[in-house]
């Protein structure tokens, strides 16, 4: 068919295969639709993202943004979109407006601005993905800007410090959430039972959100509030990724990283003291109990 | 029906609504947001009195035009102004169920996201449209060198959010195809219904109608922007009725045909 393509994305982690809204997006656009995409996530060997990650690299035509990736990938004849009718591809324009409108905002907060999140979470993360020297300003390049976008697009009067653009654009978010869900209702995906473009788009922003540890996490809770969106992140997951939660690998480093973060100290210790205290017969069924 | 009257009182009859200066100064993108208050107003039948003020951004409390005036409040931007007039009883989407809200608000989005966006790009970072339109439009009300000054730096804050928004790196033709790929979705939503939630007019019609025939009436140096929507023969009728029914047939200073016939005018310089 076509010529062969790549896509350099960044890598995932917490059971995604990407953290990043855009490159997730492509890539779940890419098995929908049933592109041969090669994936190269972006690691310390690989070249210095430019900036505009994910880029399609196809011979010589190099594309970058998501909507422009998804173009390219529809005149290959590779198109989700084949069953949908006339209004359900203009519902799917403003769906994606909304999205960019009022979640992206409070998703690049959470990600890139929120002090406790960036520093604890996505810096250390995407400066283990970039070579050095770039490792020492690039996040914090992407970090500035987030804030930028976010201020010069929701951040005029009558909002006047940061605190308040934030409480707006979370409130913004939650009811983007809320609105998405009621719009899904019981379907399995928004147009049925195929999987579209605007499955892509909603899913690359909110499985993110969904998955990714942060310590400061409002937008995961209200999500999790919301069990048909959870449902729906999970089930292109598991059948189109193949990645599931029940993956044995991923639960034990899951597992090493909260033991990190707590006690090092495993209950069955306690149990073997109680178990010299507790004597012969009590000893076998407290070894029952033990995980 | 009626709400807590010891919190909201009746819409008065001197509700104001303020914008720049028809004639000389207000541009397309402000037209356009005025324009829409001004048709949600009409089809909640609430009357406005339309005020045309040099320094009207300045006296929004959001910096954006239009705000409206009532009782002792001041409210700006469609999106407020519609959650204001709600608070006192009217609303136009109420008969809506949850999944019809969630798409007009999809859609109003999609109109700000794309038109609007289109129509400041149009006029801020376009070349030609900022030195012979743009900016003797913009500070016309204020002497030499203030008028240049004020211009400069609206422009600036404009090119500063487009590049935010990865929108400065588009050329004309791109933003054109993106206001076409808008107008188609607008055009294949509407079909054959009268409004976009067929027999009731709602907030999306008003605001889909303020930025069409603001794009349909105004001249600029090339008729590019107008002739997409031109191209879409049920969006041009859907103005037509809108204006027919909610702003002909009134007195002759009623705000819109004003605005039509001053727009219609509004050459470049």
């Amino acid at each position: 068919m076509a010529a062969p393509m790549e896509l350099s994305c960044w890598g995932g982690d917490w059971g995604l295969p990407s953290l990043h809204p855009e490159s997730l997006t492509v890539m779940a656009y890419a098995k929908f639709s049933g592109a041969p995409l090669t994936v190269n996530t972006i690691n310390n060997s690989w070249r210095a993202p430019k900036g505009d990650v994910p880029v399609l690299i196809s011979e010589d035509i190099v594309i970058s943004q998501p909507a422009k990736i998804l173009n390219f990938l529809r005149k290959q004849k590779y198109n989700a979109d084949y069953e949908l009718s006339a209004k359900q591809g203009a519902d799917t324009l403003a769906y994606i407006a909304l999205l960019e409108e009022k979640l992206l905002p409070a998703l690049l907060h959470t990600f890139w601005v929120e002090a406790e999140n960036y520093s604890s979470v996505t810096k250390p993360w995407f400066a283990s993905r970039i070579a050095f020297p770039q490792s020492l300003y690039l996040p914090g390049k992407m970090s500035r800007e987030a804030l930028n976008r976010i201020l010069l697009t929701r951040g005029g009067p009558p909002l006047y410090s940061l605190a308040e653009v934030e409480a707006q654009i979370y409130r913004d978010a939650k009811e983007c959430l809320n609105l998405l869900s009621k719009r899904l209702g019981t379907s399995q995906f928004f147009f049925g039972d195929m999987p579209t473009t605007l499955d892509a788009f909603v899913f690359g922003f909110l499985a993110p959100i969904y998955k990714v540890c942060f310590p400061r996490v409002q937008l995961q809770e209200h999500l999790k509030q919301l069990p048909n969106l959870c449902r729906f992140c999970d089930d292109i997951l598991t059948c189109y990724f193949r990645l599931t939660v029940s993956d044995p690998a991923l639960i034990i480093s899951l597992q090493m990283d909260d033991n990190l973060r707590k006690s090092p100290q495993h209950p069955p210790r306690k149990l073997t003291t109680l178990k010299l205290a507790a004597g012969g017969e009590a000893s076998s069924s407290l070894n029952r109990l033990s995980p | 029906i009626p709400v807590l009257f010891t919190a909201a009182e009746p819409w008065p009859e001197n509700a104001e609504l303020y914008q720049q200066l028809k004639e000389e100064q207000i541009l397309l993108s402000d037209n356009a947001s005025s324009l829409a208050v001004q048709a949600f107003l009409q089809m909640c039948n609430l009357p406005i009195r339309v005020v045309c003020r040099a320094n009207a951004e300045y006296m929004s409390p959001s910096g954006k035009v239009p705000f409206i005036h009532v009782g002792n409040q001041v409210v700006s931007e469609l999106g407020p102004i519609v959650q204001f007039v709600k608070a006192k009883g009217h609303s136009l989407s109420d008969g809506l169920d949850e999944v019809q809200k969630a798409e007009m608000k999809a859609y109003m989005e999609l109109v700000n996201n794309m038109l609007l966006t289109a129509e400041l790009y149009l006029q801020w970072c376009d070349d030609v449209t900022v030195e012979e339109i743009t900016h003797p439009r913009y500070g016309s009300p204020y002497p030499w060198p203030l008028n240049r000054i004020l211009s400069y730096q609206k422009q600036w804050e404009v090119r500063r959010k487009m590049k935010a928004i990865g929108w400065a790196g588009k050329t004309l033709d791109q933003v054109l195809e993106d206001v076409d790929q808008c107008c188609q979705a607008l055009s294949q939503r509407l079909g054959t219904q009268p409004y976009f939630f067929n027999k009731q007019p709602t907030e999306l019609d008003a605001l889909v109608f303020g930025h069409l025939f603001t794009i349909l009436t105004t001249q600029l140096i090339t008729d590019a922007l107008s002739e997409k929507v031109k191209n879409y023969s049920n969006l041009t009728a859907f103005c037509r009725r809108i204006e027919q029914q909610y702003f002909e047939g009134q007195d002759k200073d009623s705000s819109a045909a004003v605005a039509a016939r001053s727009a219609k005018r509004s050459l470049l310089r």
